[in-house]
């Protein structure tokens, strides 16, 4: 009798920690798909800046052509190809970046400074993503929660590539 | 960025009412974030109920507890985690921001009980230890709610890669850099005058390093002069050290806000020679807001606020002699020590809190991105009922 209610206790902490550990892994992946949102939004955004950018008066038409393909390449972009996109418009951004004079104008320091403050972000957003992803790899690849494929049919996030020196 | 109102609730682990590093962070940033046109809300532990400001909520009495080299006044327990919970749950927050989560703390336990965006701000840096292999595995879970991760420092970031295994944002504390900016000298500590502030009772603060160092500095400065502010008993310190040194040494006790952005103008050279137990170094950041020329020890959390020596000088830590000969380099060189101060002045900038709150706000705007405020962890658990009993029953 003691015997059966010692397996019973230890079958209910079993299910305790197996119950903890999916709510654990779920709020992780909740964590990735916020991370991204927040990413996503943010590159959206730095893109539409681009484009007005583009548009404005401080970029020649090469400048502008160039801008406005990388801006909706990273737009259109698939997830997969998406971060070749992105880090194309970092490239495209950097190159009208480099030889930036001082404007006067005040529309276009506004522009600037908003893109400065967008890739600030974009950066620490870079940042929160990667960690969640990288914790959710770590934890998935534990034993219990492979044995017990508590991750169900989530895919395996994949870590965000973004070349953080172009920026 | 600072414009749409929000419920923050922040964790403050340490005692309100007796005086630290992070409790005066806490009440900044509230109160930054107040002045800014949001509702804030502190949870602390509190010993005077009686003598707090509005925007604290007590969590109990702070028990003292041995922790990281220093007595911690902290709080946990049963009751602790129900006021926490009663807190979180009747708050409504859009955000929590969690100071220092990863001590035993009602930080930690805000962690465990609450679910949404969350924020963790780590203060302390610390080596690495062995009994973080046993607690390792009980403290990520409870980390990893944790939407975004801040760290003061470099020092406190690696603290927590290499205890955690995470990584943070690196946001330094900040300072009203406005309140020490327009200081102006005193003819009474001006001249050949070394000025030191904080707790000099505490062996960590280092002040007998600069003690030792005196004797040497006075065979080449005969004139030069200590003046020490900050809150101690200042007779048991005399007694201490040798009696020629005496004259040359003034204590101030506790000195105004006003007094320190007089003093920090008016001295010609600010000594932090700490021994250890600094993460950040907010005091340091003053000094240089201030506009003194500053000498520290090479520290980790000295060694970064400095800039590995560009905005102040740094000698070997605990090596009295090397102090000594960098007070007397300085102290000749007039303009290297004021090429010093000025380039610390314009690089303390970034600490005002102006700077600082923009980018702690920034990282609330990111952890609430599709965020649906903050809830008790168990609202939604299969066995809510039974446990809402419970907690009724406990409250």
């Amino acid at each position: 009798m003691r015997n059966i209610l010692l397996a019973l206790l230890l079958l209910l902490i079993v299910l305790w920690h197996l119950s903890f550990s999916a709510t654990r892994l779920d709020r992780l992946h909740h964590r990735v798909e916020t991370s991204w949102a927040n990413l996503d939004g943010l590159l959206q955004r730095r893109a539409a800046v681009a484009l007005e950018i583009a548009r404005s008066e401080m970029s020649d038409p090469a400048t502008a052509l160039l801008l406005t393909a990388a801006a909706y390449q990273a737009r259109d972009a698939d997830i997969e190809f998406r971060s070749a996109a992105e880090s194309g418009l970092s490239g495209a951004l950097g190159l009208l970046l480099t030889d930036v004079g001082p404007y006067e104008n005040l529309s276009e320091r506004d522009l600037l400074r908003e893109l400065s403050e967008l890739t600030d972000k974009i950066r620490i957003a870079i940042a929160l993503h990667v960690d969640a992803v990288t914790r959710t790899q770590m934890v998935r690849s534990k034993f219990i929660f492979k044995t017990f494929r508590l991750a169900g049919r989530a895919p395996l996030p994949v870590t965000y590539e973004f070349e953080a020196d172009v920026l | 960025m600072l414009n749409k109102s929000l419920k923050i609730g922040i964790v403050c682990p340490y005692g309100w009412d007796t005086p630290g590093g992070v409790q005066n962070h806490v009440r900044d940033l509230a109160e930054f974030l107040i002045a800014a046109g949001h509702q804030v809300s502190v949870l602390a532990p509190v010993i005077d109920e009686s003598a707090v400001p509005d925007y604290v909520v007590s969590a109990g009495k702070p028990l003292a507890i041995p922790y990281n080299g220093a007595v911690a006044r902290i709080l946990f327990g049963p009751i602790a985690f129900a006021r926490v919970r009663q807190w979180i749950a009747g708050g409504e927050f859009d955000i929590l921001h969690l100071h220092e989560p990863a001590i035993p703390s009602i930080s930690l336990l805000a962690c465990w009980a609450a679910e949404g965006p969350m924020v963790g701000t780590f203060h302390a840096a610390a080596k690495k230890q062995k009994a973080i292999f046993a607690i390792g595995p009980i403290l990520e879970p409870v980390i990893e709610k944790l939407s975004a991760r801040i760290a003061v420092s470099e020092a406190a970031r690696s603290t927590l890669t290499e205890h955690l295994e995470t990584d943070a944002v690196v946001i330094p504390n900040g300072i009203y850099a406005s309140r020490y900016t327009n200081g102006t000298p005193q003819e009474r500590w001006m001249g050949n005058t070394l000025g030191f502030i904080g707790r000099f009772e505490e062996p960590r603060k280092g002040l007998s390093i600069l003690m030792d160092a005196l004797p040497i500095v006075a065979r080449f400065a005969p004139d030069v002069r200590v003046f020490v502010a900050g809150p101690g008993e200042s007779d048991d310190f005399i007694k201490s050290i040798d009696p020629q040194l005496r004259g040359r040494l003034e204590f101030l006790g506790r000195i105004s806000e006003e007094d320190k952005a007089n003093f920090l103008a008016s001295i010609s050279l600010y000594i932090a020679p700490n021994t250890g137990g600094e993460s950040f170094g907010i005091i340091l950041a003053e000094a240089l807001a201030g506009g003194a020329a500053v000498i520290a020890s090479d520290i980790p959390a000295f060694d970064s606020l400095l800039g590995g020596g560009r905005f102040g000088e740094l000698f070997s830590s605990e090596d009295s002699t090397d102090l000594a000969k960098r007070i007397i380099d300085l102290l000749r060189d007039d303009n290297r020590r004021k090429a010093l101060a000025r380039a610390g002045k314009s690089h303390a900038a970034q600490f005002d809190w102006d700077v600082v709150a923009e980018q702690i706000f920034s990282i609330y705007e990111m952890s609430m991105v599709g965020g649906t405020g903050v809830r008790l962890a168990s609202e939604n658990r299969s066995w809510n009922p039974l446990r809402a009993r419970e907690a009724s029953s406990a409250e």
